[in-house]
């Protein structure tokens, strides 16, 4: 089964309805007030709350009975070691991306859905109701921010002219591994011995970083740690708008959705740009992420 | 030289003002009016700039003798005048210090009403579009923040405050007892901190930076919520009055990254100290900064604690 260009527009437009009418609103109503009911998940930073797993049935329910056939990936009914990508049309769904963001009131939570097909994303809507900012995009269909056309202004691009999206994650052991080469990386970048970048921003959403990649606010994204249903959708909006997606360790030029470890690079330039960016980029990387 | 000081101009003084000979008091000068005045300035004329303006400087000057990641366009510049300008003739004895006419060793923040105006915080953020720069016109009386407007045109955000008076978001009054009342309690562990590594990427401070950042998130050290990083002193300021942040760690900054911010901050039962441990009392060109939001009605020790802890 292959989606039409049609099809996929059809189902770009049910998701956009679909956050605009229902998601948003919940998410919206309930930011901030939830302070005290949330879950501890994996350790005391990862935050889940009961509007998370309310969000996520809301949309497997109103997903299932209009696409009945496709499958369904969310964050709160995933199961680790068990729940794969297939080849299958699967919606990805993070029902609340930004949790701890959601959780303080910080206006950078958003719901963030995607459809993939035969492993690679093909629709994406993310909405963030605080700042109502509205991303979508279906393959071979283009990109929006609300109604406007994503159009990437042509601009130059190096590694020391960049902002670069960076955060903290919610993996914090010293001696782990990943914490200490995260830190490493971020100061390879900042030092003026290394990468000597413009600067680094933290939203606190990986599906809003991804979208300030495709429309060329941010300059690239580097992430290890998240997963499948952070970035399925920011990356069918980020390869509507030019952008790229790599993996976050050097070399690895092509990588599956559920690959954990990300580096995503804007469009409004060149092919050879973008891939001299990447290189340039993956010797700061301090070690390989593994997840 | 730019910084004004017109003190006994003949004609243009105020009568409100005239009394200038002893300390100048915040009781003779009518606050509101002046934040009323600046809010007008910074949404009508100079936020059209600044949104359309936003992204489409790709030659930008390094600030002299500076960095290369320390960058100013000419629009900051053009800015700055436009303010200026405004400002002198509207309160024409009032002193001005702005960020593009800083002369290092030779400006000094005096007792006057001195108007401290970064046109453009978040300049990186203004040549790369992304959505927070904004224009941040802060007024000081005997040194201290009485008058404080930031403006965001790219979210539309206005948020201006003066001392006495509390604070107001796109004109409408902000009830920020409410809004503390309605949040989680005020702990290093559970809280989410603006920090950003600034311009000085060599040596100590960029060292103690870095090494910072990794104790507060670090599981073993505070172990915050998280970090954000807005690149902007007056946005992350703004947000922290706002509840949307709950401190804001800096060094580097200058007065006018954090002059209006610490007014509005102030009129939200906020508080700003030294980033540096014991600096209690700090003046506004402090250059290191923790700024932290109020509390609930009853908690405020927790944030004596808060600050301790950190």
């Amino acid at each position: 089964m292959v989606l039409s260009k049609e099809e996929l527009k059809e189902i770009e437009l049910t998701l956009v309805k679909l956050v605009q009418e229902e998601i948003g609103p919940i998410i919206k109503e309930h930011t901030g007030t939830k302070f005290d009911t949330y879950e501890d998940k994996a350790n005391q930073v990862d935050l889940v709350t009961v509007v998370d797993k309310k969000v996520e049935s809301i949309i497997k329910e109103a997903l299932n009975k209009k696409y009945p056939t496709f499958k369904f990936i969310g964050e709160e009914s995933y199961v680790p070691g068990q729940t794969k990508i297939s080849k299958d049309p699967t919606f990805i769904v993070d029902p609340i991306d930004g949790t701890t963001n959601f959780i303080h009131g910080y206006p950078y939570s958003c719901t963030s859905l995607g459809l993939a097909e035969d492993g690679k994303p093909v629709v994406g809507v993310v909405f963030n109701p605080h700042l109502n900012q509205l991303f979508h995009a279906s393959k071979g269909n283009g990109a929006y921010l609300n109604s406007f056309k994503i159009n990437v202004p042509k601009r130059p691009l190096t590694l020391q002219k960049s902002v670069v999206g960076l955060e903290g994650g919610a993996e914090r052991s010293e001696g782990s591994g990943n914490f200490d080469k995260k830190m490493a990386t971020y100061k390879n970048l900042l030092s003026d011995k290394g990468g000597y970048i413009h600067g680094f921003r933290s939203v606190g959403s990986a599906a809003m970083n991804m979208c300030y990649v495709a429309n060329g606010m941010l300059d690239s994204y580097w992430e290890g740690g998240c997963w499948a249903w952070d970035v399925c959708a920011g990356w069918c909006i980020l390869e509507e708008t030019g952008g790229k997606m790599v993996g976050g360790n050097p070399n690895e030029w092509e990588i599956p959705i559920d690959r954990r470890c990300y580096f995503a690079v804007r469009g409004g330039c060149t092919k050879e740009e973008q891939k001299d960016y990447v290189e340039s980029f993956w010797p700061h990387v301090a070690g390989p992420l593994e997840y | 030289m730019k910084v004004s000081n017109n003190q006994g101009k003949q004609g243009s003084c105020r009568t409100k003002n005239q009394q200038n000979k002893g300390k100048m008091t915040t009781s003779n000068i009518d606050l509101r009016s002046i934040e009323k005045f600046l809010c007008k300035l910074a949404t009508e004329k100079v936020g059209t700039i600044i949104k359309t303006k936003s992204g489409t400087q790709q030659t930008y000057d390094l600030k002299t003798g500076s960095r290369k990641v320390d960058i100013v366009t000419e629009i900051d510049k053009q800015v700055e005048k436009l303010i200026w300008d405004s400002l002198k003739t509207e309160y024409p004895t009032f002193q001005f210090i702005g960020e593009e006419s800083y002369v290092k060793g030779i400006t000094k923040i005096t007792d006057d009403p001195t108007f401290i105006v970064d046109p453009i915080d978040g300049t990186t953020n203004f040549v790369h579009d992304f959505p927070f720069s904004c224009t941040s016109i802060g007024l000081t009386i005997n040194k201290e923040p009485v008058v404080g407007v930031i403006y965001n045109p790219h979210l539309d955000l206005l948020i201006s405050a003066s001392k006495g008076y509390g604070v107001r978001i796109n004109g409408e009054d902000f009830d920020h007892v409410e809004k503390l009342g309605s949040m989680g309690p005020l702990l290093l562990n559970k809280s989410v901190v603006a920090l950003q590594p600034g311009s000085a990427r060599e040596g100590k401070n960029f060292k103690i930076k870095m090494a910072t950042f990794e104790n507060l998130l670090s599981c073993d050290g505070g172990f915050v919520h998280g970090f954000r990083n807005i690149g902007s002193s007056a946005m992350s300021l703004a947000y922290i009055a706002m509840g949307y942040l709950d401190a804001y760690w800096d060094g580097g900054c200058y007065s006018w990254d954090v002059c209006a911010g610490w007014c509005i901050l102030n009129e939200t039962g906020g508080r700003v100290v030294g980033a540096n441990p014991l600096e209690w009392d700090i003046g506004v060109d402090n250059r290191t900064y923790l700024a932290v939001r109020g509390t609930k009605r009853g908690d405020e020790k927790d944030q004596e604690k808060y600050i301790q802890d950190f």
